[in-house]
């Protein structure tokens, strides 16, 4: 940068540039600098860039209700069921999410789990959770073909009764433990969303 | 599939179309019910799942998880009102399978649900040990897990996971 200035300094001494472009020259020059050193600051790191939701670990009293919920309001399988947990992939073994993703992007997956309050920890257990004080309260599903007014009767159909209207793409209902719920379509973006 | 054939017939009949016609369009309605058998029925109702289109975090501090998410995960600001919430995007496009995180400032006594969704693992594509360890060292973030799947506390210290498909892959156990 210094270089930059002391040549530009140079030709407007010399008159090779007027003032005008002296000034404008090296304030292009140091709000560039500038800009490029505050992104390389914040810009994420390559190896970390997340491109979709693996999975969500939902803990609850009883997860096989919770599943059960899911299956029948939602048509998620249940797979590798164990006595305190099961696996609900949005769809079937080597199906690719939207068709269109790369081959190392696995289905995501709903997990419903419920703990083990007399577990014993393996000798190489992570530590266990710190309380944390944030959470997620509701989860959006996208829906093949969404349209709400078939959503909303597919919903009450279920039996389903606390249907809310979520903005302009999406319907809400709560799950069995409280969990937000929302049904909608690829149309609903971080752009559209409110 | 009666009403169909029956209108079939009366084509046939009425010389609309030929015998060879008539045995060609009830051919492929034969195929078309067998093609839409319990086997491979639509649900009845309901849905078919497709993916996630976003999650809502609720923290005491929405900015705090913005520049978290979006510096450590590569995630983008696509919405932000500046007072209470911002809508963070990533994967593919918007409207074509890209998801995003709802991070907002929790809502005054809203009701505390039975259920907690302990962390939320993301995908991370042409995975490199190496180069997530490091990655994550260099960000001061302690990892616990097994190589291929990472866990990490966010400023709230909710629990967030990262792993490559081998690792983190419904079908693995099942």
């Amino acid at each position: 940068m210094q270089g930059f200035v002391a040549s530009k300094l140079d030709e407007f001494e010399k008159g090779k540039i007027s003032r005008r472009m002296l000034l404008e020259s090296l304030t292009v020059a140091a709000t560039t600098t500038y800009a490029t050193g505050a992104m390389a600051a914040a810009a994420p790191d390559p190896a970390l860039k997340v491109s979709i939701v693996n999975h969500v670990s939902y803990i609850c009293p009883d997860f096989k209700r919770a599943a059960d919920w899911y299956t029948r309001v939602l048509n998620l399988e249940q797979i590798g069921e164990t006595n305190r947990d099961v696996n609900m992939p949005f769809g079937k073994q080597g199906e690719k999410p939207y068709g269109v993703t790369a081959n190392d992007i696995p289905l995501t997956f709903l997990l419903t789990r419920t703990r083990d309050p007399n577990a014993v920890p393996a000798p190489n257990a992570a530590p266990p959770h710190r309380p944390g004080t944030a959470f997620i309260s509701s989860v959006a599903y996208t829906v093949a073909d969404y349209d709400r007014a078939r959503a909303t009767a597919d919903l009450r159909a279920l039996g389903l009764t606390d249907i809310r209207n979520d903005g302009p793409n999406s319907i809400a209902v709560t799950d069995p433990y409280g969990i937000g719920v929302k049904i909608t379509g690829l149309s609903n973006t971080a752009l559209t969303d409110v | 599939m009666e009403r169909h054939i029956d209108a079939l017939i009366k084509d046939l009949e009425s010389g609309k179309i030929n015998r060879r016609e008539f045995c060609e369009a009830v051919a492929i309605a034969a195929a078309m019910f067998a093609a839409s058998g319990p086997a491979n029925a639509a649900a009845p109702r309901g849905f078919k799942v497709i993916g996630i289109n976003h999650l809502t975090y609720d923290c005491a501090d929405y900015r705090k998880a913005r520049d978290f998410y979006t510096s450590v995960f590569g995630m983008q600001t696509l919405k932000d009102d500046g007072r209470t919430h911002a809508n963070l995007g990533f994967g593919p496009a918007q409207g074509q399978g890209g998801s995003f995180l709802t991070v907002r400032n929790a809502p005054a006594n809203a009701p505390k649900p039975g259920a907690t969704i302990d962390h939320v693992c993301y995908t991370i594509p042409n995975w490199d040990e190496g180069k997530v360890v490091a990655a994550l060292n260099a960000r001061n973030l302690p990892q616990t897990g097994r190589p291929g799947s990472w866990h990490v506390y966010d400023p709230f210290d909710f629990d967030v996971q990262i792993g490559n498909s081998v690792e983190e892959n419904a079908f693995r156990r099942g």
